[in-house]
């Protein structure tokens, strides 16, 4: 599987990408955005079967990523991976289609809750 | 309508612990130290801004050695390869974990800023009181977390990389 890995903070993708590996998840495709337009525009052109990404982003809002993209039809699993997990934010991220949202610090168990039914 | 105290030092305490245990300790060798308050480090600082119901800032110091240490952990590479560029990603992802975290003590809907670093400044502040603060000690190093909250209507980005 592809995964597309988006935050603004070259440290946290290689957070990500190492928890994904403890967490069992390995021998997939990985590709990155720095920014929220970035990854709207790799979502686009990368076609990836999962896109993990921030919340707090220049450019686009993980958030509005996720809007823009299913307002275009692209129905690609997404999910949530930020510092800030209020039950509002957790009620917008499922309103735009969100599958789950994984609150920053987090733990490779913390990745299989919410991964094993996609990646597992 | 939901009342909420304000943030504690106990509580950066608990979310510096998690933070620590989750990227920085994860094997528990290298605790953070709560110390009493005493000087804020000011060689590293990194900030994000909270904006809404409240408003504030949620500040970190570093000496330069405590974030050179927090960079190499949480990168996984050796204290002496950490760049300039690995020091602001990593302080300011960290300020953001703990911003965010903070965050959900705090009166909503607020918005948090992206992070704000700054090296070798002095963390001027204008309009704001301390709320509560974490002095801690690190590879024998010091560090502090700080929740500030203004006091007039507009929140300033303030001295830390505005």
């Amino acid at each position: 599987m592809k995964i597309l890995i988006a935050d603004d903070s070259r440290v946290m993708r290689q957070i990500v990408t190492r928890t994904l590996r403890q967490a069992g998840y390995e021998g997939h495709t990985l590709v990155e955005a720095s920014d929220g337009r970035e990854a709207y525009n790799t979502a686009k052109s990368e076609k990836p079967d999962l896109v993990l990404s921030d919340w707090n982003m220049p450019e686009m809002t993980g958030v509005e990523v996720l809007r823009q993209l299913r307002a275009e039809g692209v129905q690609v699993p997404f999910g949530f991976v930020t510092s800030e997990g209020t039950p509002e934010m957790r009620q917008a991220a499922e309103a735009a289609g969100a599958l789950f949202l994984i609150t920053k610090p987090f733990t490779p168990e913390s990745f299989k809750d919410a991964l094993d039914s996609i990646l597992g | 309508m939901i009342e909420y105290p304000s943030p504690t030092a106990d509580d950066l305490l608990v979310i510096a612990e998690q933070v620590w245990s989750s990227y920085l300790d994860p094997e528990g060798v290298n605790p953070l130290i709560q110390m009493p308050p005493g000087e804020t480090p000011k060689e590293v600082s990194a900030a994000v801004s909270v904006t809404g119901a409240w408003r504030g800032h949620v500040v970190i110091s570093f000496s330069a050695a405590a974030s050179r240490h927090a960079a190499a952990g949480l990168l996984g590479v050796d204290y002496d390869d950490v760049s300039t560029a690995d020091i602001t990603d990593a302080v300011g992802e960290l300020v953001n974990i703990i911003g965010g975290n903070v965050k959900s003590l705090l009166p909503e809907p607020s918005a948090l800023s992206l992070p704000h670093v700054q090296t070798g400044g002095s963390g001027h502040w204008p309009n704001v009181k301390e709320i509560c603060s974490l002095f801690g000690l690190w590879h024998n190093e010091p560090l502090t977390v700080s929740v500030l909250e203004g006091t007039s209507s507009t929140v300033e980005a303030g001295g830390v990389g505005a």
